[in-house]
């Protein structure tokens, strides 16, 4: 059991870069943590899963194991109901000998929109991760200063991300200005790692090879690591390809773990490197093991898989993200339109000759929501027929009058300069350089008409080629913490205001969850996470804070005025939970909001309104500031409720002897 | 001198079930009264027999003087014990009750009358020699409270009390003049609704004041004892929520001063039964004056109990029957510190009222700790009556081991599901370090509410390993969540 791992935390980054050059052949980076689960099945492994893999990990050999960001960090919080920091400080815990890895999308850091510098400096100071690699879906190089420079100030290794695509634009030259711009951002070759970001899997074995062999030929010190998805079904042999023109990293996962949209599983691409002559770096019992381990709980994830199976080597065309299609798919399957996903893959195929960019996130969010919406648009329109029309104009447009406007029939042209007004707000932002610059230089003028409208040439002068980084003003910190203690009501932590400034609605109904259901994303076995107790006499045992206990259902009752009755025993105790269902009938309370609503300050019964002085009160009546306008009684106790400033009564909301809740609307009030 | 031979108790809750448990430590069977919805309450089951007097409404049960004599009669009870609260200090039934020939377990109806109107108990006090605030009484106008404002010198802060009041009702504390015509009409009202009588007292209030009063017990020839002093210094809205004996606040001279003076009093006005003296303790100055006395076993009385080892109400039943009392002052030795708080069914922060089903209840058990509950697991807590649930008291031979374990008691044992209770404040306050340091007043809960209600957030693993059930629950019910 080797247990002194060549990589481990706490290493410099020119060291770590120095005994990646002396491998005699590759090492591995495990994305089975992250974008496996991404590709795959939508993020939703959980942390309580995944941590099982951490023994073996420990004594796998691994360059690093991506562990963190993308998308993992919005689902944690939006469906597994897990915080970020909750994953790193268990893993850490558990194999505190391997690099920990996050994805990150410059300026966007983990959330969808561009931050200003002091947001992204406060974040990235405080993420306790050791290999975080940066990419661009502009390959906008600018965007990933500050990123850049706090993780090299505070010695951790940055990876800066090429993205990659093949298209006629995307030649060699192409790739070098971007490797440029990185060097020259991380100061040389030694203290980086440099990423080729195949994200969707596109890149033919010769095409890889070639790339990288003019990288190095320009950079012959540079680490290079292909990061790759299986999508075309090529993945082995284009790892290979990559390998063999001397990249020394490259990303894999559990063989357990793969279906068609992650990374190559780890196994395989082992053997087949061995094979051809490439020592690997890599435990391979223990990767076994890894391997085994995962398929222990894998099942229990079928619901989270995607309803589209299968290798799809039309990716070439449409360019779809491994870490997008699953949820893609779903979204298409919830909004009843699977059938249309053939058309919406062709209309994103012929929509990036159009418009120039790398479709990963926030780019392929905007691609996919601008074609699906097209596409559906069109459909409940003018049905498929409709639907194909609109493919066979975009095939006409970009192949037969290369993207003459003017060489179109007026009737085309017209439906033409359609195609963008429904487009998303974040799409527009993209058009006037909101993002940054575009990769291969902005989109006709037409698309801006089509976009805005009346207001194109005004929008088309705001249009920027600055990096949002000096656009953006800094955000004041210190209000949006105080805004997020006002919600709390408690000062929140360093962790719970970062998880705030990346997604601040999601943030506060994951802490709203898990004040309602305390531990549960956290030690309940998957099965029941997913569909509870099914049968009575079912039971489920765990450890938390170090002590067992066991939950079992004794009944599930029918469904009665909204409400189920559900009988569990509790270590042995018996409790009733009484459930709400969607069909409970509810009487709305309205709660008072603004300065202008009084409230109840307390639960009771309206004795009186008005006074005794004035007598009863009505709607219309003026009031004056600090006058009692009602009482209420509670526990025999008075509470005068007392006009906050000299006003008007709008409305009473509440009858005399009526019970009231704490914060329910007694009035509202509109100043004199 | 006559036996009790069964015994009725006019009240429910934690009270009624204090009065059954000495009753059946002296083999006294017991009647209990409910209304309509407490016909499963705690004290139902303690009883021997019970009655129904009537509907949900106090005025139609609780306080329903006839029907609750009706229901001595028809179960051949031959002694009324009130407890607290209700008619416990309700001069008119105590005499009806005499009246029907039957033992009324408590003080001279005459007394609970004189003693009741504030302001002749203040009267009584001044020709007893006992100190008593500057106030004014028979106020029934602004002019009236600004004239004695004027002659008397006395500066706001303010009180109002309702004549008759008690228990913390009626009271209204006024700070600014502009606040005053407001505060007298509502003190009025609420004096009028809870006590029939809206007649006012003023009286200067006191900034920094801790609350003490004496435990007197006087047999019917006038031998009279004092229990020492209990603190009650700890209140919210004037309601007490923590008391302690002995008082922090006392040297010996002090307290054997008071102690002295409440006997002085009852001794003065030919008072028998156990009643209560007390006494606000100016801390800025050291100066103590009479309050009023309570014609009645008081809450708290448990305390005393645990630091003498008497039993209040089998000495109350004694002085009820004629017996003389068998102890001396001498003999009354509190050897330990007691402390108590009240759990109430309310919002720890806003103190609103929580009604509802105890869906668990786990009472403390361990060293040093006496529970005194009105309430079962499965037992429903109606919005009628007075909110409390339980009394924890717990003792130890200094006040930092009483304390210690409150705290085991509080925040290890005591477990209640299906309403709020003020648990997380009281887990707040012992763990204060100005209460553990004795550095308090009337006003600490006002005065720290933020610190206070700042300490809730620590849930214990009983209410974690809940809210992973609540999650089961509800999955288990509704199948996979839409958003998982």
């Amino acid at each position: 059991m080797s247990n002194n791992p060549v990589f481990k935390p706490g290493m410099s980054p020119a060291e770590i870069v120095r005994k990646v050059r002396s491998l005699p052949g590759v090492a591995i980076t495990s994305t089975g943590m992250r974008d496996a689960g991404q590709s795959d099945f939508k993020n939703r492994l959980r942390i309580h899963d995944q941590k099982t893999l951490t023994p073996h990990y420990e004594r796998m050999d691994l360059f690093s194991a991506e562990v963190h960001g993308g998308a993992r960090w919005h689902v944690g919080l939006l469906n597994r109901r897990e915080s970020p920091f909750e994953e790193t400080t268990i893993l850490r815990e558990r194999m505190p000998s391997v690099l920990l890895q996050t994805l990150i999308r410059e300026t966007s850091l983990w959330g969808y929109r561009p931050y200003p510098r002091n947001v992204i400096e406060y974040v990235v100071s405080q993420v306790d991760i050791d290999v975080w690699r940066c990419f661009s879906f502009l390959n906008d190089v600018r965007n990933m200063r500050t990123i850049c420079e706090v993780v090299m100030g505070r010695g951790l290794l940055f990876e800066p991300a090429v993205s990659f695509t093949q298209a006629d634009w995307a030649t060699n030259d192409y790739y070098l200005g971007v490797v440029g711009d990185m060097v020259s951002l991380c100061g040389g070759v030694d203290e980086i790692v440099l990423c080729i970001k195949d994200m969707a899997g596109v890149g033919s074995p010769e095409r890889i090879r070639e790339l990288i062999d003019t990288i190095l030929q320009k950079y012959p010190d540079m680490v290079v690591q292909y990061h790759r998805h299986s999508t075309d079904g090529l993945a082995l042999p284009a790892l290979l390809a990559a390998a063999q023109a001397g990249a020394r990293l490259l990303d894999a996962q559990e063989d357990s773990l793969t279906r068609f949209y992650g990374q190559a599983p780890i196994m395989s691409l082992h053997a087949y490197l061995e094979e051809a002559g490439i020592p690997v770096l890599l435990n391979r019992s223990e990767a076994g093991a890894a391997v085994q381990k995962a398929r222990d709980w894998v099942r229990q994830y079928e619901w989270a898989e995607s309803p589209f199976k299968g290798f799809d080597h039309n990716v070439i065309e449409h360019r779809m993200p491994g870490g997008a299609f699953p949820s893609s798919f779903e979204q298409a399957e919830a909004g009843g339109f699977l059938h249309l996903m053939p058309q919406i893959l062709q209309v994103m195929s012929l929509y990036n000759r159009i418009v120039h960019y790398f479709d990963v996130t926030p780019g392929s969010q905007m691609t996919w929501v601008t074609c699906s919406g097209t596409v559906n648009r069109y459909a409940k329109e003018f049905g498929l027929a409709g639907v194909n029309r609109l493919i066979a104009l975009l095939k006409k447009f970009i192949e037969e009058v290369d993207q003459d406007l003017d060489r179109l029939d007026p009737e085309e042209k017209d439906e033409l300069m359609e195609f963008f007004v429904t487009a998303p707000g974040d799409f527009k932002n993209l058009l006037i350089g909101r993002y940054g610059k575009l990769p291969a230089g902005w989109p006709d003028d037409w698309v801006y008409q089509s976009a805005f409208g009346d207001q194109w040439e005004e929008k088309l002068a705001e249009r920027s080629e600055d990096s949002p980084l000096d656009a953006l003003e800094d955000e004041d910190l210190d209000t949006m913490r105080a805004e997020l203690a006002a919600r709390l009501e408690w000062d929140p932590s360093e962790e719970e205001f970062i998880l705030y400034l990346m997604h601040p609605k999601d943030t506060i109904d994951m802490i709203e969850f898990r004040e309602d259901y305390g531990q549960s994303p956290m030690v309940l076995p998957t099965s029941v996470w997913h569909s509870g107790l099914v049968r009575p006499g079912e039971k489920v045992d765990f450890r938390m804070r170090d002590k067992p206990h066991t939950v079992e259902l004794v009944s599930v009752g029918e469904e009665h005025d909204g409400y189920i009755t559900v009988v569990l025993r509790i270590n042995n105790q018996t409790q009733v939970f009484s459930v709400e269902t969607p069909n409970v009938i509810k009487t709305e309370i309205r709660m008072a909001r603004s300065d202008s609503d009084v409230g109840s300050p307390i639960t009771g019964s309206v004795w009186r309104l008005g006074n005794p002085r004035r007598g009863g009160i009505a709607g219309g009546d003026i009031v004056h500031e600090g006058e009692e306008i009602a009482n209420i009684e509670a526990m025999k106790m008075e509470n005068a409720i007392v006009a906050p400033f000299n006003g008007r009564i709008a409305q009473i909301c509440v009858g005399l002897n009526e019970s009231v809740v704490e914060n329910q609307l007694l009035f509202v009030l509109e100043e004199e | 001198m006559k036996k009790i031979e069964r015994l009725l108790v006019a009240n429910r809750g934690v009270s009624a079930v204090r009065v059954m448990h000495t009753c059946r430590d002296r083999n006294i069977p017991t009647t209990a009264v409910y209304s309509t919805p407490d016909h499963l309450g705690y004290h139902v089951v303690m009883a021997d027999k019970a009655v129904n007097i009537g509907e949900a409404p106090p005025a139609e049960s609780y306080l329903n003087m006839e029907n609750i004599l009706q229901a001595a009669f028809q179960t051949g009870s031959d002694a009324i014990h009130p407890g607290w609260g209700f008619l416990a200090e309700n001069a008119d039934f105590a005499r009806m009750v005499q009246d029907a020939g039957l033992i009324w377990v408590g003080p001279p109806p005459e007394l609970i009358s004189k003693l009741g109107d504030k302001a002749q108990a203040r009267k009584m006090a001044v020709a007893a020699g006992v100190p008593i605030i500057p106030g004014t009484e028979d106020v029934n106008t602004v002019d009236d409270a600004l004239a004695w404002l004027d002659d008397s010198g006395v500066d706001y802060p303010i009180m109002i009390k309702a004549a008759s009041g008690g228990g913390g009702r009626g009271l209204v504390r006024v700070d600014r003049a502009e606040d005053l015509e407001q505060a007298l009409s509502q003190a009025r009202s609420e004096a009028e609704k809870a006590f029939g009588s809206g007649i006012l007292i003023l009286e200067k209030f006191i900034l920094n004041a801790r609350h003490i009063e004496v435990q007197i017990l006087v047999d019917q020839s006038g031998n009279a004892v004092h229990l020492y002093e209990r603190e009650c210094t700890i209140q919210r809205r004037n309601q007490k929520v923590i008391e302690e004996a002995p008082s922090p606040s006392l040297d010996e001279d002090l307290r054997h001063e008071i102690c002295g003076q409440a006997i002085a009093l009852v001794n003065s006005i030919g008072y028998h039964s156990v009643g209560t003296v007390e006494f606000i303790l100016d801390s800025d100055t050291g100066k103590y004056y009479f309050l009023e006395v309570n014609t009645r076993l008081q809450v708290e009385h448990g305390l005393t109990e645990l630091t003498t080892g008497y039993d209040l109400v089998g000495l109350m039943i004694d002085v009820a029957e004629g017996k003389s009392l068998e102890i001396t002052q001498d003999d009354v030795q509190p050897n330990r510190w007691a402390i108590e708080v009240r759990l109430n069914a309310e919002d720890p922060e806003t103190f609103g009222p929580s009604f509802g089903t105890i869906t668990r209840l786990r009472t403390p058990d361990g060293p040093n700790l006496r529970v005194a509950t009105g309430i079962y697991q499965g037992a429903s807590v109606p919005p009628y009556y007075d909110s409390l649930l339980m009394l924890i008291m717990s003792a130890g031979h200094d006040r930092e081991r009483a304390l210690k374990v409150m705290d085991r008691a509080l925040g290890r044992s005591l477990r209640v599901e299906g309403v709020k209770t003020l648990k997380p404040l009281l887990m707040s306050i012992i763990r204060h370090p100005a209460f553990r340091e004795g550095d308090f007043s009337t006003r600490f809960i006002d005065k720290n509410i933020q610190d206070l209600v700042k300490a809730f957030r620590e849930p214990t693993a009983e209410d974690e390993i809940l809210n992973v059930a609540k999650y089961i629950a509800e999955v288990s019910a509704l199948g996979p969540r839409s958003w998982v």
